[in-house]
């Protein structure tokens, strides 16, 4: 009795703060709609497993190391916040007043130089505060090609801009000290970069690329200042010493521990006009490794954002209909399932382009949308170009079967016609985390159903690419026949550049290739080169159309699925826009309920 | 005045002292068991368990689920989550809509047959070194005893994922990893009570009478060690089934697809909130599976060696 007394007020008073907060929040629409007027102040509390790969934005190449970037650096151009997927994928002027096109000349006729005026009143925070000039930034693309951490992404940028990829060779070879690799950035200069004045900045393409603003609009192409120059790039010095030109300034980073940023005091609205500077600061807390925890912590309000964790797959029933729970658009293939072309077991039999086919039938699609959470979270792919990407083609689905369920019957008879009625055997190796053993296991048995018989092999996620994908002698002895890697692009939209050519362009295939399977195909290579050079994106996503097709014609992949974003936000946090490129709300547009 | 039972049953034995004589020491040691009320259910739950082994083709042709086919379907929700028990799935479905029932039933076995198999081929190695080292002493002895020191200082958990790394895991190997580092526990105490049996007078009649020291180890020496052994045996079963168990909830037990219970209950990691049969029922089959077997042990250990019966130590 005594127990129920002391409950009821209890819950009446808590009844009460549930009334208050919704009526504070009054205005807001659905979640992520930045609905209200904007509040400012609070701290953002953020909480997460592991520490980014890379603070130094030339080499961060996570979805938490980008959105961690965009709070502290800038880039010439950038993409916008915006819940449409389109205009969220497609970049605007930022630190350049405008965005070039060859309408108002800064793309010149040949559309291979590109002319930026660097926005007045962008300042870095050093003291005093000084203007960020166009030598900041090509100090930022030299940095990219520094020996010691070089970027990830330095293909993009070798691959366009003239000269960048002689400048990337000769600096590989250069000194590893600071003092070394400030010398060699001052004495070399790559030609296709011109600064002119403080304000106006020339780049010169090598080829021309549709897809350029795409790549400049990356992380990867932030400025860098002259402080930067007494680091070595990324070095533990660099992560306590970084300069600011965004809203937010890091003011505190320990390593695997926490990262935490204030205002930028030198940061001025009027001179950003993607960004904003609600919340007071950043509390980024790491070590939380269970998605779990983090998870009831985000629903408790005692954090308000995950930092590297996902929705748990099992909290994603309980959280429909919930304001603060929502499924963001993507664009991926994760996971996909790839032919290994080379390998020698069953008579080369995956070389033969009749044995892919028959074996693509086989896949039932829907079972392993329904491991990712169901088709909600996730959506069928038939082709080798997801929706979102340049290229994607609805219409281009030559393996679909009834309900995406695959159809066993099918793949058994043109195996049978393919000169294999006894079946295969065929290598699988799976990686033991996540979800990949349910993948596996969920494929295999798709596979014995058309009398295809499967190894199985457990490896950790390294082993999986390092010792049997990206392994030319592995992959050439036969080590691996079929496998689930994932594919995320690094951007999305016109990033033909950051699908097809990774992983079917078989001119590239080396050592850590992408191209898992070695698939090549002349016709396919010529389509890639003409789709990267052309005129514009809608020429460019004509030609991945074809390319599509062809690809799919040839049946080196089955393409599996793509997956979306599910993402949990605390009440208290407003205005939460998601950016499809850090695959995360926006730290910089959100104020706090 | 009146008796307390143990004096009445003292009083019975010494007035119908001649009846008992004909008793065997087994015959004994099984009359002991059979008093041993926990020993008994435990008996009648391995037995259980025997035949719900025995019995997973039934289950599965019943329920028209294989142990490996996948209900996607109807076996999971739409959201991907595993069905609760009902008449199709009778305790429910793993997480890639298996039928769960069908599935422990087949792990039944896969359980045993580790831990028979590991436990004998552990009794046989365990009991040769053991015999080996204890009888001859000396240098064999004193090479023998530091091989299993070796062998008990492994990380044997370390040991087994290098080895499951190494050449794929699959059954055989896991049964030899737990053999081996079940084995050295054995020989160890074998070796001791070889050293104590070898002292005995009967053995040094044998020997005063000419036989041979292989004559001696298998005729005099073994028949005494067979109470001990099957001691540490019965205790064997219930450690190897939950290595094995062990192994396969980290991945590194056999092919993913083969309803091992330690499998089942590494899928239930991501499921347990939303679908707790998924995790409780393997748990409490294991649970149950390995207090019978250890619950048996200690029974024969008591019924065997009534000795320590009477200084109340279990």
């Amino acid at each position: 009795m005594q127990i129920r007394r002391r409950l009821i007020p209890v819950t009446a008073a808590a009844g009460l703060a549930i009334v208050l907060v919704a009526c504070g929040g009054g205005g807001q629409g659905a979640p992520g709609a930045g609905g209200g007027t904007p509040r400012k102040g609070g701290t953002l509390k953020v909480i997460g497993s592991a520490d980014v790969d890379h603070l130094d934005p030339s080499s961060t190449y996570t979805t938490a190391g980008y959105n961690l970037a965009r709070t502290w650096t800038r880039q010439l151009i950038s993409y916008p916040a915006d819940n449409d997927f389109t205009r969220a994928t497609t970049p605007v002027a930022d630190v350049a007043v405008d965005l070039p096109t060859r309408e108002n000349g800064g793309v010149s006729r040949d559309g291979l130089t590109y002319t930026f005026t660097i926005r007045e009143g962008v300042m870095w925070n050093t003291n005093p505060p000084r203007q960020v000039t166009a030598a900041d930034f090509v100090r930022g693309f030299k940095r990219l090609a520094n020996p010691v951490q070089p970027s990830g992404g330095i293909s993009y940028y070798t691959s366009t801009i003239a000269g960048m990829q002689e400048y990337f060779t000769k600096a590989q070879r250069g000194g590893r000290t600071a003092a070394e690799i400030s010398r060699f950035m001052a004495e070399n200069e790559i030609s296709g970069l011109k600064a002119d004045g403080d304000r106006k900045l020339t780049i010169r393409l090598r080829v021309p690329a549709s897809d350029f603003l795409n790549i400049l609009a990356l992380s990867f192409a932030s400025p860098a200042p002259v402080e930067y120059d007494a680091y070595v790039p990324d070095s533990s010095e660099f992560r306590t010493n970084t300069v600011s030109l965004g809203p937010y300034q890091i003011v505190r980073y320990q390593a695997g521990k926490s990262v935490s940023l204030t205002r930028n005091p030198a940061w001025r609205q009027d001179t950003d006009p993607i960004r904003h500077q609600y919340v007071d600061g950043i509390d980024i807390t790491l070590g939380q490794d269970s998605p779990d925890a983090v998870q009831l912590q985000l629903e408790a309000g005692s954090a308000d954002l995950a930092w590297d964790q996902p929705v748990p797959t099992s909290a994603l029933p309980r959280l429909q209909g919930n304001p603060d729970f929502k499924v963001w658009e993507s664009s991926n293939l994760n996971p996909f399932l790839v032919f290994n072309l080379q390998s020698p077991n069953n008579g080369r039999a995956l070389n033969d382009v009749r044995v892919r086919r028959a074996l693509s039938y086989a896949v039932n699609k829907a079972a392993i949308v329904r491991i990712f959470g169901g088709p909600k979270i996730s959506t069928v792919l038939n082709g080798a170009i997801p929706p979102g990407s340049s290229g994607f083609d609805a219409a281009v689905k030559p393996y679909a079967t009834p309900g995406d369920e695959g159809d066993p019957a099918r793949c058994r008879n043109e195996l049978a016609a393919a000169g294999h009625p006894a079946g295969l055997t065929l290598q699988f190796p799976y990686r033991t985390n996540g979800n990949h053993p349910k993948v596996a296991q969920s494929i295999a048995g798709d596979l014995t159903a058309c009398g295809v018989r499967t190894t199985l092999i457990a490896t950790t996620a390294d082993d999986f690419y390092g010792r049997y994908l990206s392994s030319v002698a592995k992959s050439r002895e036969g080590k691996w026949d079929i496998a689930g890697p994932g594919w995320i692009p690094d951007w999305f939209g016109n990033n033909g550049r950051a699908i097809v050519q990774p992983l079917f362009d078989g001119r590239n295939y080396t050592e850590g290739s992408t191209n898992y399977g070695a698939y090549n195909n002349p016709e396919v290579n010529a389509l890639i080169d003409r789709a990267l050079t052309a005129s514009s994106p809608q020429a460019a996503a004509e030609t991945w159309k074809q390319a599509n097709q062809k690809i799919m014609a040839d049946a080196p992949i089955v393409p599996l699925m793509s997956q979306n974003t599910p993402l949990f936000k605390s009440s208290r946090v407003r205005g939460a826009v998601y950016n499809p490129l850090a695959q995360y709300y926006d730290f910089t547009q959100i104020w706090l309920g | 005045m009146s008796l307390t039972e143990p004096q009445i049953e003292a009083v019975h034995s010494g007035e119908h002292a001649p009846a008992v004589a004909g008793r065997g020491p087994w015959r004994l040691a099984f009359d002991r068991l059979r008093r041993d009320r926990a020993a008994v259910v435990s008996a009648v739950v391995v037995a259980l368990v025997v035949v719900l082994a025995a019995c997973a083709p039934l289950l599965a042709a019943i329920t028209g689920h294989g142990p490996a086919e996948r209900f996607p379907t109807t076996g999971l929700t739409p959201e991907g989550i595993p069905v609760g028990p009902s008449a199709e799935f009778w305790l429910g479905a793993d997480g890639l809509g298996r039928d769960l029932l069908v599935r422990l039933a087949y792990g039944a076995r896969i359980s045993l047959l580790v831990g028979v198999l590991a436990t004998l081929l552990a009794t046989v190695f365990g009991v040769t070194v053991g015999m080996l080292a204890g009888f001859f002493g000396g240098a064999v002895d004193a090479v023998l005893a530091r091989v299993l020191d070796v062998v008990l200082s492994f990380p044997y958990l370390l040991v087994a994922i290098v080895l499951a790394a190494v050449y794929g895991a699959s059954i055989p190997l896991m049964i030899f990893v737990i053999a081996f580092f079940s084995f050295a526990a054995m020989a160890r105490i074998v070796r001791g009570q070889t050293f104590a049996i070898r002292e005995r007078e009967y053995v040094e009649a044998a020997r005063s009478l000419g036989a041979g020291p292989f004559r001696t180890m298998f005729v005099d020496v073994l028949p005494n060690l067979i109470a001990p052994v099957t001691v540490l045996a019965s205790l064997l079963i219930p450690t190897s089934i939950v290595f094995e168990a062990t192994l396969s909830f980290l991945g590194l037990g056999v092919d993913p697809r083969t309803p091992s219970w330690g499998a089942i209950l590494a899928d239930s990691v991501d499921f347990y909130r939303v679908s707790p049969g998924l995790l409780l029922f393997p748990a409490a089959l294991l649970l149950i599976t390995t207090l019978a077997f250890n619950m048996l042990g200690d029974g024969i250990r008591d019924a065997l060696d009534p000795r320590g019966d009477r200084i109340g130590t279990r």
